[in-house]
């Protein structure tokens, strides 16, 4: 069986950034148009059943309408899976996580980087080609998604081998101990959570619209990737200490008075702001850093976590992320293969579609 | 790192949480004047979705001008509505907003910028687009907002308006309440996309949407999206998910099962009154005794309002005709 599951997000690329920023609005039609097109290609290049995670936008269900996946090149099965939804991020939770149990092959995921994060936190293994439909996309990429469809089946049918096109992402591991007030009554309360691209402090109350839109509130970031080349708070590593998607390591940027450094910083798509730089230090893999103290927790580029002034945050870089599968290296192995080659039916030998 | 939280201040949270509250009390009071038969006409209760009028109203100058829609009480008391001159309006009293002859559907007070609550769906983001445009050709810096639902999307008035906003560039923010029901029906019965905002880049302008149950949320978004038209960046268009906790008029509403008792329960989880609270009394913004207080204070002048309005006269038959034609001379 080669499974290939889909994830789309359908809140993603519509937040608060477009009202501050000329971020880009990702529209539902346009999701559908991508996933309708990865179906088809999966479908094409080997996958026997594709999975599409359930969503109250029904995007799933208006991309595989009317599709017929049985031809002679082979069958395949469309499945929208089971699953209670909340209409939040947890959807995409739950799915990865029903991927997972399902042994699905190649993971699909339509977001940006906090879908990434959420498809990571529901299967922390996930064979993933992340789509970039988000505001912040450093850890997806801009892929077709016919071109993201074929790699996916041929990637899940064993046509290519993952060994071969798939890589271990660093990740931002994040243990959080908090007291909280449950009634009148204090209570500890411990967490795991991750990131995929960077952890950042923010001097805030609330996690309200999520995005950061006061520079002058980022305390810290700890970053596993840090490229000049994004937008959003990844960006601001990125413009002090750059540190690639796969090199060892990452980096903890402090931010304030400090050595005299200020930096331009494009803290949402088409805005930029000025930092103070107050320290930069290279973490080598697994190095911990603790952080006290009252602050709301950005996960690539979102708020999400508030933190009490008694809360310890422990971040370290590690390379326990998804395996990110390479789309463009997975299609050159195919077409070296001979992979999309036309075989008539008697030089067919059932190989071709892996079933 | 030991600079204060530049975030909104625990001011700005009083007051968009004292918003809220007087919304709250004011519809459950009217909810129960109405159960017992002494308010006349329909009853659109805006209990649940408290945090789209009082985080857009709060980011607003008391000369900004709103629009509203057939539930139309919570944006009034948002602007700042005197409770005794609407419960009067609602019990159709001569002390009332419109003198007691428009009721629900027609509370208004132009002297807060409250254009009226309109019964007709759709109706009110044309009256804002042409505030917007004597906004702007007054040269006062004044901003306006167009509230609406999601089902008034799908009416031509709404396009018209939002075409028109954009061609002129014109200040307006349109603050569509998206509580995923028109009257009885289910959004996806009557539209073909999701979310409202993916119909804002076809007028070109941005489109945001916000947790309608996050008065913060709101208010952040409403905050950028008004500076934004004030500073002549034009029209913008915010999709607040909301939840209305009622039905969709009066509290019992005729006994139709349209809604599962889940889904109501799941929305009542999230009201933005408490979730403000909690969060504030954890940030140590804020103590219980302070909310009880501020819960006290209002409900006194609640019953003060039904007092008023219960102690005031009807319209007399002469005032029939007076208020319903004007002239242009002395027009403002």
């Amino acid at each position: 069986m080669a499974t290939v599951g889909i994830i789309v997000n359908p809140n993603a690329g519509k937040d608060i950034r477009r009202l501050v920023t000329p971020a880009t609005h990702t529209s539902d039609v346009t999701k559908v148009g991508i996933v309708r097109r990865a179906i088809v290609a999966a479908a094409e290049s080997g996958a026997t059943r594709i999975l599409l995670m359930p969503d109250r936008h029904r995007l799933a269900e208006r991309a595989a309408d009317g599709l017929d996946l049985n031809g002679p090149h082979g069958e395949c099965t469309i499945e929208i899976v089971d699953e209670p939804l909340t209409g939040s991020r947890f959807d995409t939770i739950a799915a990865a996580r029903r991927f997972w149990k399902e042994q699905v092959g190649a993971v699909i995921a339509l977001g940006g980087d906090g879908t990434a994060r959420d498809v990571a936190l529901g299967w922390p293994d996930a064979p993933l080609i992340a789509i970039s439909t988000g505001t912040n996309n450093v850890y997806p990429s801009a892929i077709d998604g016919t071109s993201a469809g074929a790699a996916a089946a041929l990637v899940a049918s064993g046509h290519v081998d993952i060994a071969r096109v798939g890589r271990r992402s660093k990740r931002v591991t994040v243990r959080i101990d908090d007291v909280v007030l449950d009634g009148d009554e204090e209570r500890h309360v411990s967490r795991d959570d991750l990131a995929l691209v960077d952890l950042a402090f923010i001097d805030a109350q609330f996690v309200g619209a999520r995005a950061v839109r006061d520079p002058n509130t980022v305390r810290a970031v700890v970053a596993a990737v840090a490229t000049p080349a994004s937008t959003g708070l990844s960006s601001i590593a990125g413009r002090v200490h750059p540190v690639d998607r796969w090199e060892d390591g990452g980096v903890l940027v402090r931010l304030g008075f400090g050595d005299g450094r200020r930096v331009r910083v494009p803290l949402a798509p088409g805005s930029f702001t000025t930092l103070e730089i107050a320290e930069v230090r290279p973490l080598a893999l697994g190095e911990n850093v603790e952080i006290v103290g009252k602050c709301v927790l950005a996960f690539d580029g979102e708020r999400d976590v508030p933190v009490s002034e008694r809360g310890r945050v422990n971040v370290r870089v590690d390379q326990s992320g998804p395996l990110l599968i390479d789309v463009e290296a997975t299609l050159n192995i195919a077409a070296r293969d001979q992979r999309f080659d036309e075989r008539t039916q008697s030089t067919t030998d059932g190989d071709q579609h892996g079933h | 790192m030991d600079r204060s939280p530049t975030d909104i201040s625990v001011d700005v949270q009083l007051d968009l949480h004292r918003r809220m509250v007087r919304i709250r009390l004011f519809e459950e009071a009217a909810g129960r004047l109405a159960e017992s038969n002494r308010l006349p006409g329909f009853l659109h209760l805006y209990v649940g979705e408290e945090a789209v009028a009082a985080g857009v109203c709060g980011a607003l100058n008391d000369d900004d001008h709103i629009t509203s829609t057939h539930r139309g009480h919570g944006h009034l008391v948002a602007k700042g509505g005197d409770f005794n001159r609407m419960m009067a309006e609602l019990m159709g009293k001569a002390t009332g907003y419109c003198k007691g002859k428009g009721g629900s559907m027609h509370i208004s007070d132009t002297s807060l910028g409250m254009l009226g609550a309109n019964g007709i769906v759709g109706a009110g983001s044309p009256i804002a687009v042409g505030a917007a445009f004597a906004n702007r050709y007054r040269g006062r810096g004044q901003v306006a907002v167009a509230f609406f639902g999601d089902g008034s999307t799908n009416i031509g008035a709404f396009h018209e308006a939002a075409n028109m906003a954009c061609a002129l560039h014109l200040p307006i923010v349109f603050a569509c309440e998206n509580n995923e029901y028109g009257e009885f029906t289910p959004r996806d019965k009557t539209m073909a996309i999701t979310d409202i905002v993916d119909r804002a880049a076809g007028y070109g302008m941005p489109g945001v949407i916000v947790d309608g149950m996050d008065v913060i949320a709101v208010h952040e978004a409403a905050v950028e999206a008004v500076e934004r038209a004030r500073a002549g960046g034009g029209p913008s268009l915010i999709e607040a998910k909301t939840y209305r906790f009622y039905n969709h008029h009066g509290v019992q509403n005729l006994g139709l099962k349209y809604r599962s008792d889940d889904e109501v329960a799941m929305w009542k989880q999230r009201d933005p009154i408490f979730t403000l609270e909690d969060r504030m009394i954890e940030n140590k913004a804020a103590t219980r005794d302070q909310f009880d207080a501020i819960w006290a204070e209002l409900r006194a002048d609640i019953d003060t309002a039904i007092a008023f309005a219960d102690e005031s006269p009807y319209p007399t038959p002469d005032q029939i005709m007076v208020g319903v034609y004007t002239s242009m001379t002395g027009a403002q």
